[in-house]
């Protein structure tokens, strides 16, 4: 049984989309990876996981419960970093922190003070007086500090410094080894790579690829340079490739499908240079917006 | 309870305001008083006024050479004030987490929708008895020196009862559209705009009998000092119609806000 099933969730603000049909299912101590550009439907569905909207039709479970009937109790195990954090002003980081503790059972103090003192937070300035990054860090620490068992990361790394962004990175590996099932949405695709082992790609509300990383890059796209004299880019047109172009005598293209019938195709001609490679999860990415 | 104490604690620099605002408004208006005070010249001043223009402020029926009859007098304007700090509360004190943004942190803690519609309700409630209770001090402190009778203390007791019914009103409109209203810039303008609304209905509803059946329509017209300086008791018919409105309001506020879409 997956920690999150979603099942053909629709979210229509009015008229304005949110998300169509999206269907997925996260397994216990996975990090699930949810890639897509702004305005994809990424928060959408975060939002929804969380109630904070409802749907216009479909359902959700988290740990096997629904999500909008179960809301508050699921919540006690659900650590949530938005991607853009709001507190109240006019509150003192450690009392902001304490106030947010005191809605669990368990004693937090312990993990509260561990947590600020990894992400080197001053616990006496004022919301207000902190930069956005120190603000994101206040974040990490209040999402973490009941030791939830799923986490959803919303662009967690945005306004964090590189030796920050480490650190936190080091912290989710080590709440996933834990057994922390984690549900991190980004658009940025480095550190979907270096984290995720599945990742789901959100596009313009529907959820167009759920796929195993490693998959996704080998068994996926090869890219495809030739350079030959007097080939035309037409030559190389066959079923399986895109985004075929021709510059200063290269030609670029992926290509999905039985390598041995592109290596025939190009074997037929004399080439001057020939280069096959995975692609990054960058240009799988481009590849599906196009 | 964590809820409660944060709002109150949040609310607590709003709450020194309206105090010293409505401290400030009661010394004033009881300064005048003072030449008013059993003197017969003002009585005739204000007999030869229109008798219009004493119902629409509220001036007719009483002997404002008393100090009872200025109480009553000052009741209206004690109900707008509360009226507005009330409905205000009510509806800032929801709509503020998605003003500032800070729902998406409030609402995604272990906590039910009810559970905080009932702590913030309690925390604005709280800042409403305060409210009373220092107006029905300083009314206390500043009617001394006019030395009053045992009557006149059971007139303002009273009085306060009616504010509080009054209060609770506009406080229940106030989180009812403070719940319902996903425009939530909109929430507390709508709440204040239906105060004002309802107190210049009663403006008008004054100028005619015929106008009379308006009277349902508007609190400001639900507890008549008048009556009360008279009957010495409030109608029960208007307490039960406010607490309808209360209990409506409330219910309306908790549905509402435990089905919509959290604005962020």
């Amino acid at each position: 049984m997956g920690v999150i099933e979603v099942n053909n969730l629709t979210k229509y603000y009015g008229k304005a989309r949110g998300i169509i049909d999206v269907s997925f299912q996260v397994g216990e101590g996975e990090i699930f990876g949810f890639i897509g550009p702004n305005g994809a439907g990424k928060s959408t569905t975060i939002r929804l996981l969380l109630s904070l909207i409802h749907p216009t039709s479909g359902s959700a479970t988290i740990f096997g419960k629904d999500c909008f009937l179960h809301g508050p109790e699921l919540r006690r195990d659900i650590g949530y970093l938005p991607s853009e954090v709001f507190y109240y002003e006019r509150m003192k980081v450690i009392d902001l922190l304490k106030y947010s503790a005191s809605f669990y059972e368990r004693d937090c103090t312990q993990r509260m003070n561990e947590l600020a003192e990894l992400m080197e937070l001053e616990m006496n300035r004022r919301i207000e007086d902190l930069s956005y990054g120190n603000r994101k860090k206040v974040g990490i620490v209040q999402g973490l500090l009941h030791q939830p068992k799923l986490l959803f990361l919303d662009e967690p790394t945005a306004g964090l410094d590189p030796l920050m962004q480490a650190k936190f990175f080091q912290l989710i590996r080590e709440e996933n080894q834990r057994g922390v099932t984690v549900f991190f949405s980004s658009h940025i695709l480095g550190e979907v790579q270096r984290m995720c082992n599945r990742v789901g790609i959100i596009k313009e509300g529907r959820l167009i690829e759920i796929a195993d990383i490693r998959t996704l890059q080998q068994n996926n796209y090869k890219k495809v340079r030739v350079t030959a004299d007097g080939l035309d880019a037409a030559f190389l047109d066959l079923p399986g490739v895109t985004n075929l172009e021709q510059q200063n005598g290269a030609i670029r293209f992926f290509y999905k499908g039985d390598i041995n019938a592109i290596l025939h195709k190009i074997g037929a001609v004399t080439v001057s240079d020939v280069t096959i490679e995975e692609p990054t999860l960058e240009e799988i990415f481009m590849h599906y917006y196009e | 309870m964590n809820i409660f104490v944060r709002e109150v604690k949040g609310n607590l620099k709003s709450l020194l305001i309206w105090s010293v605002i409505v401290a400030l408004f009661v010394t004033i208006g009881t300064a005048k008083f003072s030449a008013y005070f059993e003197n017969p010249e003002m009585l005739k001043v204000l007999d030869a006024m229109p008798p219009a223009l004493l119902a629409a402020f509220s001036m007719e029926g009483f002997n404002l050479t008393t100090v009872s009859g200025f109480v009553g007098l000052m009741f209206a304007y004690y109900v707008l004030m509360l009226g507005i700090a009330a409905a205000m509360w009510g509806s800032e004190i929801i709509s503020k987490e998605e003003r500032d943004k800070t729902v998406e942190f409030a609402l995604t803690l272990p906590v039910t929708r009810s559970r905080v519609v009932t702590a913030k309700a309690l925390a604005a409630l709280f800042n409403c008895v305060a409210l009373l209770l220092v107006t029905w001090g300083i009314s206390i402190v500043t009617a001394r020196p006019y030395s009053p009778d045992a009557a006149f203390y059971r007139f303002l007791a009273l009085l306060m009862l009616a504010l509080f019914l009054l209060q609770l009103v506009f406080l229940a409109i106030g989180l009812l559209l403070g719940c319902a209203m996903k425009q939530y810039r909109r929430a507390s303008s709508l709440a204040v705009s239906v105060l004002l609304g309802t107190y210049f209905l009663s403006i008008i509803t004054a100028l005619s009998a015929k106008l009379d059946f308006l009277k349902y329509l508007t609190p400001f017209k639900y507890f008549d000092a008048v009556k009360i300086l008279n009957e010495s008791r409030l109608d029960g018919g208007f307490v039960a119609l406010s607490l309808a409105i209360v209990v409506v309001s409330m219910v309306g506020a908790y549905v509402t806000y435990a089905r919509r879409d959290l604005y962020i």
